[in-house]
């Protein structure tokens, strides 16, 4: 019976989590503020120093679901944000490389969820782990974007690839920094304080299953991309 | 010291360490003119001539050397309408602080970004470009290729 209840649980904030994500994607994705005036010039280029996109949004909501929820929901919660707002709002064909980029985070709250530092003293741990995953999210999609033709496929256009990316990096780790202070400490907090939900069992099998999941959808973006 | 304090005192610095880099990051990077509040001046390009051509994806294209001064890539797309029958639909989308074009008309026929899941993109030089049409200049003898893409 417990399982059972625990299951549903689970389910329960996994649909509001993707609901949560999904409408804020879709009503603000055209309603973002202005960048704000501030440029940078680097490697010859100048360019806004922030581009401002609601990546932190499900960044977030993808640490919170390796961290709460664990498991399967790691990768699915994140991905089923991705594939209904993409529906709706449309992408192209970065899409596998944007939603393995979300399951590596989810994956990383994941790992920090079994090393048990989902604690208040364990905080930088996970503001850490949670800058790295951007990096690598960034790093990650924007390969796909070099690889993908955007850009000449010499070392060069990859620096430029990269170069380009900066505004839209310094916006996710500044946006996504600060969302995690918001939401995810008192998270933390709500967690030591035994006022939110237990600890959800996660099975052998799901355990392997969720860590071979964002690796699988990554080899299928690369297959996407060089088929 | 108190082993408490000690273990306080260690953690707020994992907390203010990198504050502190971040800080010193960013006044290096004013001090040095890296990072500036004033919007760039617009680059002046003086007179140009560039190869602008036009793939709208069914088998026609539209190809012209235009010759131009001070353009963007969008400006020399809007000059296109003087040489054939040919009409731009570009506007202004505040949450993008750029023009983008909706639309290309040609020979009658209305090409409108969204359809079909088709999209106006372009390239200068054989490299897609990041930033919109109207922040890019064009300068002599570059290659601006826009298509109708389907993704």
């Amino acid at each position: 019976m417990k399982n059972i209840l625990e299951h549903r649980n689970r389910i329960m904030i996994a649909t509001i989590l993707i609901i949560i994500g999904s409408v804020i994607r879709i009503l603000l994705h055209n309603n973002l503020p202005s960048a704000p005036s501030v440029y940078i010039t680097l490697n010859g280029l100048t360019q806004p120093m922030f581009m401002l996109d609601l990546f932190f949004v499900v960044a977030l909501i993808s640490l919170i679901s390796g961290l709460i929820l664990g498991g399967y929901y790691t990768f699915i919660v994140p991905i089923s944000i991705m594939v209904i707002t993409d529906i709706i709002l449309g992408n192209n064909w970065i899409l596998l490389f944007t939603w393995s980029g979300f399951a590596i985070l989810g994956l990383i709250g994941y790992i920090l969820k079994t090393k048990n530092s989902f604690t208040m003293t364990r905080i930088p741990r996970i503001f850490g782990a949670g800058i790295a995953g951007i990096l690598i999210y960034d790093i990650w999609t924007n390969f796909g974007t070099w690889l993908g033709g955007w850009y000449t496929h010499t070392w060069e256009g990859l620096i430029l690839c990269y170069t380009k990316a900066l505004p839209f990096m310094f916006w996710h780790l500044l946006s996504t920094t600060i969302a995690m202070a918001i939401i995810i400490v008192p998270l933390v907090y709500l967690k030591e304080n035994k006022l939110t939900i237990s600890q959800f069992n996660v099975k052998p099998l799901e355990n392997k299953v969720t860590i071979i999941a964002p690796a699988i959808i990554m080899v299928l973006a690369l297959i996407s991309i060089l088929v | 010291m108190d082993k408490k304090i000690k273990s306080n005192v260690f953690f707020s610095l994992k907390f203010l360490i990198p504050i502190l880099i971040l800080i010193g990051l960013l006044l290096s990077g004013i001090s040095a003119g890296i990072i500036t509040f004033e919007k760039p001046l617009e680059k002046i390009t003086g007179k140009i001539t560039a190869e602008l051509k036009i793939d709208f994806n069914d088998g026609k294209n539209f190809s012209q050397s235009i010759t131009i001064e001070n353009s963007t890539v969008l400006s020399l797309l809007l000059e296109a309408e003087k040489f054939e029958d040919i009409a731009i639909d570009a506007n202004y989308y505040e949450q993008y602080q750029s023009y983008l074009v909706d639309s290309i008309t040609y020979m009658g026929k209305t090409y409108k970004s969204g359809d079909q899941g088709h999209w106006w993109i372009f390239k200068v030089n054989n490299e897609f470009a990041i930033e919109s049409a109207d922040k890019i200049y064009v300068s002599d003898n570059d290659l601006i290729e826009w298509k109708f893409e389907g993704f």
